[in-house]
């Protein structure tokens, strides 16, 4: 297969944690080394979000079909998973599973609107839908100048989709959708792409500088001739600006720093959602490559969504019915715990798949793997369908920064997800004393 | 959403009939606060702060208290007689009511001046998702669509997308439009020779060469006719020629043929997008040729495909699908493509047979051939390179050429003359990219795409000349530029003078492409979008087919535009003895007239068809209900504030639901429901003015059918009873009316609210037409259009001319 973004001067890189030789700007390796590297306080710290829509089996104790619920019995220490959840057994050390946590915020909101406010906990501003910054972007601003791409926004439908029922989970500074990525190719280009592959790319990026300068200058004579309100709006209008200029600042920077060398044959970039397993297999793939090579430490992935998505008939791989939506609604009637216990399971694989790749591969000197420094949060906001509710939730990774694993968190419907948002953030050194709603870091966890 | 949604209508009157200007005339503390303690503070103080409001903390600072709407609301109140309520302990005196309004109308009109002249109204905005792509597509002559990467634009809070002030510039709005504008420009100009023409036709579908294989226990896709193109160009236009002919017995709706473009055979969610539909009309034998475009950018092409044993797939397909007048896929049984077998109900029930091939005569439709061209190219270059890039400068110099090349396109794209002073950074620009680019031509593609990310050519910005009078009027009537001809009579200054402006304005209305302002207008003023905010449970109806979605929204669209093109009076948005339908519609409402296909056409409505105006039309039921029940409480919200433009107060917060399955509320109706709810105190100061309004159209159930018996559910499913309630939809307004069901409530809009409804729509067309919310300073102009409108007989294209010639729309060239 012919490979367009294949250069020929880079050199193979092929997963060796340490010999990841990472692409640091200079101004970079004299913070990077004025910190002791040790018990890997240098490492880089990541985090992936994962949410999929319509919620998951919740069926009781004594219901036969249990051992489809999403959620283990037990509870703590002592805990059992079920059939859903059982790929994650092995890697269960480095995985807490909470109930109970939701966004008390969006309790009031319509079941199939809460994907929007998944990772921003707040209700969407009635008639504005107005949201406000994603937990992933509130990390981006503090980490994401250390790599390429400051983050990585993936769907499984691209765009961002309509309000209430969007295709993306990232929510820029002013609450803004952040357009998701959706073909694997595409984002493979995203983030390998940007080499000197394509001349014409570099000519332009170089350009770019030039035409918002341009712009900007416009937009200041304009704006003299404009009333007081207007003026507002032209400032907006160049405050937005002159952040594209940054960013593209940053992006010349990096132009001149070669990308790692990676090996593409073995994912399946041509794979599409109407081929569920191939595709969910290169999207998390693509995942983990993003880390591994260190090109971005932030990603969201919004797997389906409350609306028109091309994920809704992934069920029907496993010879289910082929609509999601209905399958969730099911879940309570006989038989269909086992039905959405079944598919949640399959997701739980690709999981696990993804989180078994980041631990496999060893990062810094002292033992540790990419895992250790990575947060993953995994999970609905929904508990059944359209309950905003008791939200199925997993946090993998993080023990190198401080995070205990292996225990079944219970937590009254009261207590915010939000508060695990800070554990998460305190986790990663990000100094925050709450995020929305909040009433303080989540217990257990450390 | 605060009531800043202002209500006018008694304030304006007393303004007319001479309002007192002095407000230091009335001192607050003495005369204006003792009133507020003795008669309002008991509700509205310490103790209760009933509707979240205080008058002992107020400020009676209109211009720097943040106050203002709350006072607004409460002149309102007064003088509708609301406030205080009749049971209250404490009532106004007259004196006392008259001390008060007198100083609340003076400070409401000494705000409205001070704000008029403080310059605080956004007046300039950025062109909307939908205006972007139009003008794009019109300033650079290419079909396709430029706004899919961009992010949804907020709406305001009187449901508009086009609100200046909502309207939002962010860094990935800016890296979108560059983004947009280079692809844009890539397709536009282009390079080196004419590419080679692919080209494939076909007599006989292929569907027998495709797979069989199901994929994720889906049904394969059984089009009725697919051509499968191994090769094909990834980019430039299409042109797809098909060559068909339909055989209609007497009776049976007309057929439409579906053409879809996509990219993977055999499996039922082909990544395909719809190129467009037809109705194919049996005449005579002779087979008729449709002919459809596109830009193979907009398709599907997901490249190499594996999937079962089909590994190298590398084409593109084409489909038709065949769908009757009901919007059922057509399905031949008979043909040797025969449908799959019907999925059987349950798991180890009996595989349903396959229906036996009909007896009866049905539509068909016949294929000739369908042939497929791309790219299909009048003329190389196309006519958007040469707009671009023309031929007769190339024998200039290469910076004289860029002028030139420049000139002509910037001021197309800012919509007015440009000055030198203007093109000369472009210039720059381009003398500094030159030299690193590898062309003359990929040099100017940057500098076009500079033009492209302006300021002045992504805002809509009020330059207090004839120019911004042009581009109001045509992104407000054509969601676009100006064409030539209005551009021209800007620069001739010609838009000042009335006649000839009326007379472009109606050259404008009389466009097609002022179906812009007939969609657009619709699905904000009355939220359709909000249909496919809904989702039908199909366990409650399992009948009803999604696609009903869009064509409900297509019928109120079509219902305003007829009212607009054939100037008929607004009142018949209220009520009225025809709507536009299609078959399936017709069919779903149950019509005595059904139109023979899915185009939509005016069918004329019998009383046993109980509709009629936008009250009857599924588009606001549907809408407003929860995708199981009629939802009495969202349609009355609906009917408050966008036909009545007096929204209630938003609910307080952690209000819960009616939860049927409450004890106290299983077995009973809706309607009971509400009333158990309204008995609560909390609850009824609210409800009562709103529910009724709901009430009234009980015999509507969610997805817009008549019914005359009252559903009762428990455990949110339908209840099993065997003789349910017949439907009650007898209400009363807290004033005393009462309302018996749908005609009812009909008769007193009509009747007594006209002016409510006349004013509502005229405040709803100027936040439209002027891109910003109303304020206290518009309200002279709002009252004007607003009896003129009525004595005109609530005609919307008088309406739209007198709102062009206004103050509120002219006001660059009048107040600068």
């Amino acid at each position: 297969m012919k490979k367009p973004w294949n250069i020929n001067r880079r050199t193979l890189l092929r997963g060796a944690g340490a010999s990841l030789a990472l692409p640091w700007l200079e101004g970079m390796i004299s913070t990077a080394s004025a910190s002791p590297i040790s018990a890997g306080s240098g490492l880089p710290k990541r985090l992936c979000c994962v949410m999929f829509p319509f919620g998951v089996a919740v069926p009781s104790d004594k219901d036969p079909a249990r051992q489809w619920g999403w959620f283990p019995t037990g509870e703590g220490k002592d805990y059992q998973l079920t059939n859903v959840l059982q790929p994650l057994q092995p890697l269960m050390d480095d995985v807490s599973i909470f109930s109970g946590l939701s966004h008390p915020r969006c309790r009031t909101m319509n079941g199939h609107d809460t994907g929007d406010t998944f990772l921003t906990a707040n209700n969407l501003e009635q008639g504005t839908y107005r949201n406000t910054i994603s937990l992933d972007q509130y990390v981006a601003k503090e980490l994401g100048e250390k790599t390429r791409l400051s983050s990585l926004t993936l769907s499984t439908d691209g765009g961002v989709g309509p309000r209430t029922r969007t295709t993306t989970l990232s929510y820029s500074e002013k609450g803004q959708p952040i357009p998701a990525l959706e073909s694997p190719k595409l984002i493979f280009q995203r983030l390998f792409g940007q080499d000197d592959a394509s001349k014409n790319n570099r000519a332009r990026l170089e350009n770019s500088g030039s035409i918002l300068d341009l712009v900007l200058d416009q937009s200041k004579s304009l704006k003299r001739n404009l009333g007081k309100a207007d003026q507002m709006k032209m400032e907006e209008f160049e405050t937005s600006v002159r952040d594209v200029e940054q960013r593209v600042d940053r992006a010349q920077e990096w132009l001149n720093i070669p990308l790692p060398e990676v090996d593409a044959s073995s994912i399946a970039l041509d794979a599409n959602p109407e081929a569920p397993e191939e595709y969910l297999t290169a999207m998390y793939d693509l995942l983990f490559l993003a880390y591994q090579t260190d090109i971005t430490r932030i990603s969201s992935f919004q797997l389906g969504s409350y609306g028109p998505s091309r994920a809704r008939t992934f069920p029907g791989i496993l010879g289910l019915d082929p609509d999601w939506h209905g399958l969730a609604h099911k879940a309570g009637k006989k038989g269909g715990a086992e039905n959405i216990g079944k598919f949640d399971q399959f997701m739980a694989g690709h999981l696990a798949r993804f989180l078994q790749r980041l631990k496999d591969t060893p990062e810094g000197d002292s033992g540790s793997n990419l895992l250790d420094s990575t947060l993953v949060l995994y999970g609905s906001s929904n508990s059944k369908t359209h309950q905003n509710v008791n939200y199925p939730l997993l946090l993998a990774g993080g023990k190198e920064l401080g995070l205990k694993h292996n225990h079944f968190l219970k937590f009254d419907s009261k207590t915010p997800m939000s508060n695990l948002f800070v554990t998460m953030l305190q986790a990663m050194n990000i100094e925050t004393e709450s995020f929305v709603d909040s009433t303080g870091p989540l217990n257990g966890l450390s | 959403m605060n009531s800043s949604s202002i209500k006018w209508l008694i304030l304006c009157l007393l303004l007319a009939n001479g309002a007192p200007e002095n407000v230091a005339a009335i001192d607050f503390e003495k005369e204006i606060e003792p009133i507020l303690q003795r008669v309002c503070v008991d509700c509205h103080g310490p103790e209760k702060q009933k509707a979240d409001i205080r008058f002992d903390t107020i400020s009676p600072d209109f211009l720097k208290g943040g106050s203002v709407d709350t006072w607004h609301d409460a002149l309102n109140q007064i003088n509708l007689g609301e406030m205080p309520p009749a049971k209250a302990k404490h009532q106004l005196t007259a004196g006392e009511r008259e001390v008060l309004t007198e100083w609340l109308n003076a400070s409401l009109n000494a705000f409205a001046t001070a704000k008029r002249n403080a310059g605080g109204r956004v007046t300039s905005r950025r062109l909307t998702r939908y205006e972007y792509a139009n003008t794009m597509r019109d300033l650079l002559g290419i079909e396709y669509d430029f706004s899919r990467e961009l992010p949804p634009e907020p709406t305001s809070p009187e449901g508009f997308l086009n609100n200046g002030r909502t309207l939002e510039m962010s860094p990935t709005q800016i890296e979108t439009y560059l983004a947009v504008a280079r692809q844009a420009l890539d397709i536009a100009i282009v390079t080196g020779a004419k590419p080679e023409v692919f080209s494939a036709e076909a007599s006989q579908s292929a569907t027998g060469r495709l797979p069989k294989k199901k994929d994720g226990g889906a049904i394969p896709v059984n089009p009725e006719f697919v051509l499968d193109i191994p090769d094909f160009p990834r980019t430039g236009e299409f042109e797809i020629k098909v060559a068909a002919s339909a055989k209609v017995p007497d009776g049976h709706g007309y057929p439409k043929m579906e053409v879809w473009l996509g990219c993977v055979p055999g499996i039922i969610h082909v990544p395909r997008k719809l190129v467009g539909e037809v109705i194919v009309k049996p005449l005579e034998d002779q087979p008729q040729t449709y002919t459809f475009r596109g830009r193979m950018e907009d398709f599907p092409q997901a490249g190499k495909i594996r999937f079962g044993k089909n590994v190298d797939f590398n084409g593109v397909i084409v489909m038709l699908d065949f769908v009757d007048a009901e919007g059922k896929e057509l399905r031949y049984p008979h043909k040797r493509y025969a449908s799959p077998l019907p999925k059987p109900k349950k798991k180890g029930a009996p595989v349903p047979k396959l229906p036996s091939p009909p007896t009866k005569p049905f539509p068909d439709i016949e294929i000739a051939s369908v042939q497929f061209v791309a790219p299909s190219l009048a003329s190389w270059p196309p006519p958007s390179h040469l707009a671009l890039l023309n031929p007769e400068h190339t024998k200039l110099p290469e910076s004289e050429r860029a002028r030139a090349d420049l000139e002509s396109f910037i001021g197309r794209a800012f919509r007015r003359p440009v000055s030198n002073s203007e093109i000369d950074p472009h210039l720059q620009l381009f003398a500094k990219i030159r030299p690193k680019s590898d062309s003359y031509t990929e040099a100017m593609k940057e500098t076009f795409a500079s033009v492209l990310v302006s300021p002045r050519f992504l805002h809509l910005i009020d330059t207090r000349d004839d120019f911004a009078i042009a581009e109001r009027l045509s992104y407000l009537l054509w969601s676009t530029a100006p064409d030539e001809k209005l551009h021209a009579l800007a620069k001739q200054k010609k838009l000042r003078d009335p006649d000839s402006l009326s007379k472009e304005t109606a050259r404008l209305m009389d466009d097609d492409r002022c179906s812009e302002f007939i969609n657009r207008f619709a699905d904000q003023w009355f939220d359709l979008d909000a249909l496919n905010r809904v989702a039908v449970n199909p366990e409650f109806f399992p009948e009803f087919d999604n696609k009903l979605k869009t064509a409900m929204q297509t019928e109120t669209r079509e219902v305003f535009g007829e009212i607009l093109r054939g100037d008929l009076s607004c009142l018949e948005l209220i009520d009225s003895n025809w709507t536009m339908a299609n078959r399936a519609l017709a069919t779903h409402y149950g019509l005595v007239n059904r139109p023979r296909s899915a185009e939509f056409e005016r069918v004329a409505l019998t009383t046993e068809d109980q509709r009629g105006g936008i009250l009857g039309q599924g588009a606001f039921l549907l809408s407003n209900s929860n995708g199981e029940s009629s939802h009495p409480i969202k349609r009355a919200v609906w009917i408050l504030d966008r036909l009545l433009d007096s929204p209630p107060a938003p609910p307080p917060p952690d209000v819960p639901e009616l939860d049927p399955e409450q004890a106290d509320l299983t077995g009973l109706t809706l309607k009971d429901q509400l009333a158990a709810h309204r008995e609560k105190e909390s609850c009824r100061s609210c409800h009562e003015n709103i529910d009724p309004w709901g009430i009234a159209l009980e015999n509507y159930d969610a997805t817009g059918l008549f019914r005359t018996v009252a559903p009762i559910r428990s455990g949110g499913k339908k209840s099993k009873v065997h003789s349910p309630p017949a439907l009650d939809p007898l209400t009363e307004l807290p004033d005393g009316k009462k309302l018996k069901g749908a005609d009812d409530l009909k008769n007193f809009l009509l009747n007594e609210k006209r002016q409510h409804f006349a004013r509502s729509l005229v405040k709803r067309l100027a936040t439209y037409a002027l891109g910003r919310s109303l304020d206290l300073g518009d309200r002279e102009t709002i009252e004007e259009l607003t009896e003129n409108f009525e004595s005109n007989g609530f005609r919307l294209r008088g309406l739209i001319v007198d709102l062009v010639k206004s103050d509120l729309f002219q006001h660059s060239l009048t107040r600068s």
